[in-house]
């Protein structure tokens, strides 16, 4: 039978934190859009969406509001909603008012469409 | 008048949390609906400790919720003892029978709290409770008109329709339309026109904008399963396209159901739907989604 010795030490003497979904980055991929194709990485901040130019990401669609969807953090989750925009929000193709984001999720925000992407 | 549903808890027969539930949801049947200011609750599956949660971390939330259970299966009340404002004192909490002198649901919604299944007894809610209930099938309650309908699942079961100001949304869930005295309805039309389905049925369903219903099974599966008390999801569509609804969430998923069986399910169903130059959008009930009207 093999020994083991017993001097062996095996990782450190406490839990090491693991670094779970919520602490890795996430992103909106534009696919579609007259703005192009782009990356965003989203923030802890409230991202705006919309055509004003203050907005995080932009969109010169006339038929986007300016302030027309908001994501937000909530308890690690991204959350997607429509700020009351004339055109609406499709989620997979569905109008929604709110929804928690999944990885692979498609959002269509006028002219703009935008994959989510967990990290 | 704005109307809002959010689906809290979408699978049926038991909580089925991990990965490969994470973008439908695990958690059994809980749905809000929610017009101006009057929140109706349809169901107490686990989904209402989140549901509760968040109605507790609102600005202003309603002094007075209105539960309608469609059944007292387990799925559908095991959340109740976690739901949050049923331990504040300011909130109150209407329980709907479907007639006078029905308090069955109140009975079971406490016995689970009783000390032999949970912790803390059904008298220890802060939250004041009133028994309440339909009359001749129907009830008015902050301006929303309730409809209780019978559906066809094992010990009995009650749809719901809600409507105000033009909005008419149907939660219809725990329903075996297939199945009438033991036998299956039959399908004289094949796959040619959309199949057989109760008069009934499509009365109450008729023109919602949202029908949340019962879409367990896959053909394959339902063939099993016959008299379990639950629905084809293609069955379900064709009660959608007869009752011209315009929207169709398929609702109650199995719990051996993963993501993607899902999204493969709402495929099948869309595809039937256009088969039949029906309109009605389909999608998978998502929990934490809301949707306005």
């Amino acid at each position: 039978m093999e020994e083991f010795s017993s001097t062996a030490t095996i990782g450190a003497s406490s839990v090491v934190p693991r670094k779970d979904r919520a602490s890795r980055p996430h992103y909106l991929e534009q696919t579609e859009g007259e703005d192009g194709i782009r990356l965003y990485k989203l923030s802890d901040k409230k991202t705006v969406i919309g055509r004003a130019e203050d907005a995080a990401i932009r969109l010169t669609s006339p038929k986007a509001s300016r302030q027309h969807a908001i994501l937000r953090r909530v308890a690690g989750e991204f959350v997607l909603q429509d700020n009351d925009s004339r055109n609406g929000v499709h989620l997979n193709g569905l109008k929604v008012h709110r929804a928690v984001l999944r990885d692979g999720d498609i959002i269509q925000v006028a002219d703009g469409e935008f994959v989510y992407r967990e990290g | 008048m704005a109307a809002f549903v959010t689906f809290w808890g979408t699978r049926g027969s038991i909580p089925t949390p991990g990965n490969s539930t994470r973008v439908y949801g695990g958690n059994t049947p809980c749905v809000e609906a929610r017009f101006d200011d009057a929140v109706f609750i349809c169901d107490a599956g686990s989904g209402i400790r989140e549901f509760g949660n968040d109605l507790l971390s609102r600005e202003s939330r309603p002094e007075e919720l209105h539960l309608l259970i469609t059944h007292t299966h387990w799925d559908h009340i095991q959340g109740f003892p976690f739901f949050a404002p049923a331990y504040q004192p300011d909130t109150r909490i209407r329980v709907y029978g479907s007639e006078p002198g029905d308090e069955r649901r109140h009975q079971l919604l406490s016995g689970q709290m009783s000390s032999a299944y949970f912790p803390v007894g059904f008298g220890e809610l802060k939250a004041e409770f009133i028994d309440d209930h339909f009359v001749d099938y129907t009830r008015t309650v902050e301006g929303v008109k309730l409809t209780c309908f019978p559906l066809n699942h094992p010990g009995g079961c009650c749809g719901y329709s809600l409507e105000k100001d033009g909005v008419k949304i149907v939660y219809l869930t725990d329903n075996e339309i297939e199945w009438l005295d033991g036998e299956v309805l039959p399908d004289p039309a094949g796959e040619t026109q959309p199949r057989t389905i109760p008069d009934e049925l499509v009365r109450v369903s008729q023109n919602a904008d949202l029908l949340i219903a019962d879409a367990q099974y896959t053909d394959e599966e339902y063939a099993t399963k016959q008299g379990w008390g639950h629905a084809s999801c293609l069955t379900v569509t064709d009660l959608a396209i007869r009752a011209r609804a315009k929207k169709l969430a398929l609702f109650h998923h199995d719990p051996s159901t993963h993501d993607a069986g899902v999204d493969e399910r709402v495929r099948q169903c869309a595809q039937r739907a256009a088969q039949f130059e029906s309109d009605v959008f389909v999608f998978g009930a998502r929990e934490r989604v809301t949707l306005k009207f």
